[in-house]
C-alpha cells in the first residue's frame, strides 16, 4: 500500500533524530574542514589547507596507519574467534542457556570497565597475566612504554569485547543451514574438512561478510580503548585517527584540522560500506513499489 | 584396543575443554573485577597472588567516602538510560510500522538513509555539536546524551520493529479498521501487544549501549550530567595514584545490573540481531 502524508508524520520523529544529530552536523564538519577555526572564533576560509595539513603530519600518518593495522587484526581475529566458538556451539551444545549466557557476557560491560579488567590483568610485575606468562618463559607486556605491545594489548581487550557480536551472527547463520545439506554431503563421501569448505562455509557466507562490514565499520571508531588505556602514548605513537581527531579539537583547538580527519574518517566509513550500502538498496528499491 | 574406538572419547574430551576454554575466556576478566572488589586493598595486587583471603567489604566503604559523587552518576545513568531507551522504542516502532506496511519511493529512500546514516562515526558530529551544545545552554543536561544515544539506535530499533511488524498478518488491522478503529486505536491495541518481543529486542540493545557510553559522556557532562562510566575514568585519572580498591567496587556496581540483563534478556538479543537487525 501506498504511504499517506500520516505515514511521513509517523516516520518523522526518527528521521528528525538522525537529520538533527548526525546528518546536518556532519555535513558541516565537511565545510569546517575547509575552514580555519577554533572554539569562540570565526571560521576563516582556507581552502584545503586542513587537508595538506594533515598529509604532512606525521602523528596522523602514525594514527592511519595504526588505525589500519589494528582495524584488521581486530576484525579478522575476531572472524576466526567467532567462526570457531559457532562451529563449536553448532555441533551441539550444553547447558545452551548458560553457555550463551557466558560467551555474550562481555557485551554487556562498559568500555571503561573493560579497560579496568585488562589494565590490571597486564598491571607490569604484578598483573595475573603477566605472572602467568612469566610462568610460562614468556616475556610479559610492556604495554605503558612499547608502542606495540600498547596496541596488542587493545587488540585483545578489542576482541574480547566484540567476540559476542561476531559470534551471534555467524552463530545464527550456521544453525539456518539446512542439516539435509551435511547429510548429503556425506552420502557423497565428503570428509569433514570437505563438507565445511564446500557446504557450510557458502552457506554462511553472506553472514560472514556482514559480520565482517559491521566490525570494520565499527573497530574504525576505536576511541574510548586507547585513550583509556595509554592517551596515545608513548610520545603519540598508539594514536588511532578518533584519538587523534580528539586531541586536535579538545586539547589543540584546531578545529580545521579535526574536522578534516572527521570527514575523512566518514569518507572511508563510507567507503568501506560502499558494497553492503549497494546491496541493500537494490534490495530495498526492488521492494519499492 | 583399536583405535578407532577412542576416537570418540578423544573427539568429546577435546570439545569439553574448548567449552571450558571459551568460559574461561569469557568470564575470568568479569570474575576478576567483581573478586577483587571483595579482597582487601593490600592483597589485590600481591606476589605471588593471594586469592583465598577473608573477603571484605571496606572497597565499598571507600567508594562511597571518597566517591560519594559515583551514586549520583549511576542515577544520571540510570535517568540517561531509561530515558534514550524509552525515546528509541517509541520512535522505532512507529518508524518500523510504516516501513513494515507502506511503499513508495520517497519512503525507501528515507529506509535507505537510515541504514547509511548507521556508518557515521559518532566522534565526527561532537566537533559541530559541542559548541552548538553550549550556545544553546544544554551542555552537561541529560537531555543532549538522551537524544545522542537514541539518535544512534533509533536506526538498528526501527530495523528490528519492521521485522517483527512484518511478522503480524495484514488481515489483523484490516479486521481493526472494519470495525471503526482509528489508525492509533489499531496501532495501540492489535499492533503494540503482537510486537512487544520486538519493542524489548530494541530496548536491550539500546539500554546495554546508552548505560555504557563513554564519548558522549566524556564530551558533553562536566558535573551535574555524569554518567558512572565518565566518573570511573575520572578515578582511573587521579594525580595521586589510582585507588583500586574503589575503582574495582564502582566497576562491580556498573557492570552487575547489565549483566543480569543480558542474561535474563538473551533471547531477546539474539532475536533482535538475527531479525533484521543488522541485514537491513
Amino acid at each position: 500500500m501506498r504511504a499517506r502524508p500520516i505515514h511521513y508524520l509517523l516516520i518523522s520523529p526518527a528521521q528528525l533524530l538522525l537529520v538533527v544529530t548526525i546528518f546536518v552536523p556532519s555535513l558541516w564538519v565537511g565545510w569546517l574542514s575547509l575552514h580555519e577555526a577554533s572554539f569562540g572564533t570565526e571560521a576563516r576560509y582556507v581552502g584545503f589547507a586542513n587537508y595538506a595539513k594533515l598529509a604532512a603530519d606525521p602523528y596522523f600518518w602514525r594514527a592511519f596507519l595504526n588505525t589500519v593495522v589494528i582495524v584488521n587484526v581486530i576484525v579478522y581475529a575476531e572472524l576466526l574467534l567467532g567462526l570457531g566458538v559457532a562451529l563449536l556451539f553448532a555441533g551441539g551444545l550444553p547447558f545452551p542457556r548458560l553457555m550463551l549466557a557466558i560467551v555474550l557476557a562481555p557485551y554487556a560491560i562498559s568500555e571503561v570497565v573493560v579497560v579496568i579488567m585488562w589494565k590490571t590483568m597486564f598491571e607490569p610485575q604484578v598483573g595475573v597475566m603477566q605472572l602467568l606468562l612469566g610462568a610460562l618463559g614468556i616475556p610479559g607486556l610492556e604495554w605503558a612504554v612499547n608502542p606495540l605491545h600498547g596496541l596488542t594489548l587493545i587488540v585483545l581487550l578489542a576482541v574480547w569485547h566484540h567476540l559476542p557480536f561476531t559470534f551471534l551472527l555467524l552463530y545464527a547463520a550456521l544453525l539456518g543451514v539446512p542439516k539435509e545439506l551435511h547429510e548429503a554431503a556425506k552420502v557423497d563421501g565428503a570428509g569433514a574438512w570437505r563438507a565445511f569448505l564446500h557446504v557450510t562455509l557458502p552457506s554462511i557466507m553472506p553472514a560472514i561478510l556482514v559480520a565482517l562490514l559491521f566490525r570494520y565499520v565499527f573497530a574504525f571508531r576505536l576511541f574510548s580503548e586507547p585513550w583509556l588505556l595509554t592517551q596515545g602514548g608513548p610520545a603519540r605513537m598508539t594514536e588511532v585517527m578518533a584519538v587523534y581527531l580528539y586531541k586536535a579539537a579538545f586539547r589543540y583547538h584546531e578545529l580545521g584540522l579535526a574536522a578534516a580527519t572527521g570527514w575523512a574518517m566518514l569518507l572511508l566509513s563510507l567507503a568501506i560500506s560502499i558494497p553492503y550500502l549497494r546491496a541493500v538498496q537494490r534490495r530495498m528499491f526492488a521492494d519499492a513499489t | 584396543m583399536r583405535p578407532r574406538r577412542w576416537r570418540p572419547l578423544v573427539r568429546r574430551t577435546l570439545r569439553g575443554l574448548a567449552f571450558v576454554a571459551v568460559a574461561v575466556w569469557s568470564l575470568f576478566p568479569i570474575l576478576f573485577v567483581i573478586h577483587a572488589s571483595f579482597r582487601p586493598p593490600a592483597t589485590i595486587f600481591a606476589v605471588p597472588p593471594q586469592y583465598l583471603v577473608p573477603p571484605t567489604t571496606q572497597n565499598y566503604v571507600e567508594l562511597a567516602k571518597l566517591w560519594p559523587e559515583f551514586f549520583g552518576s549511576l542515577a544520571n545513568s540510570l535517568v540517561i538510560t531509561l530515558g534514550a531507551t524509552a525515546l528509541t522504542v517509541v520512535t522505532s516502532a512507529l518508524a518500523g510500522w510504516v516501513y513494515a506496511r507502506r511503499r513508495g519511493r520517497l519512503l525507501t529512500s528515507s529506509a535507505f538513509f537510515m541504514v547509511l546514516v548507521r556508518m557515521f562515526p559518532p566522534i565526527v558530529i561532537t566537533l559541530p555539536l559541542f559548541p552548538a551544545v553550549n550556545a544553546a545552554g544544554l551542555s552537561d543536561t541529560h537531555l543532549v546524551l538522551v537524544l545522542l544515544y537514541a539518535a544512534f539506535f533509533v536506526s538498528l530499533g526501527t530495523w528490528i520493529m519492521k521485522a517483527f511488524v512484518d511478522q503480524v498478518p495484514r488481515e489483523f488491522e484490516e479486521a481493526a479498521e472494519v470495525d471503526g478503529a482509528s489508525l492509533w486505536q489499531m496501532l495501540r491495541h492489535v499492533i503494540v501487544p503482537l510486537v512487544i518481543p520486538g519493542m524489548i529486542a530494541a530496548a536491550v540493545f539500546i539500554f546495554i549501549f546508552a548505560w555504557n557510553e563513554f564519548l558522549f559522556a566524556f564530551v558533553f557532562t562536566t558535573t551535574r550530567a555524569r554518567t558512572a562510566p565518565l566518573v570511573i575514568s575520572e578515578m582511573l585519572g587521579s594525580v595521586t595514584g589510582v585507588d583500586w580498591g574503589p575503582v574495582f567496587a564502582a566497576a562491580t556496581i556498573q557492570l552487575v545490573p547489565v549483566l543480569l540483563f543480558v542474561v535474563l534478556l538473551q533471547r531477546h538479543l539474539v532475536a533482535g540481531l538475527t531479525a533484521g537487525g543488522v541485514k537491513g
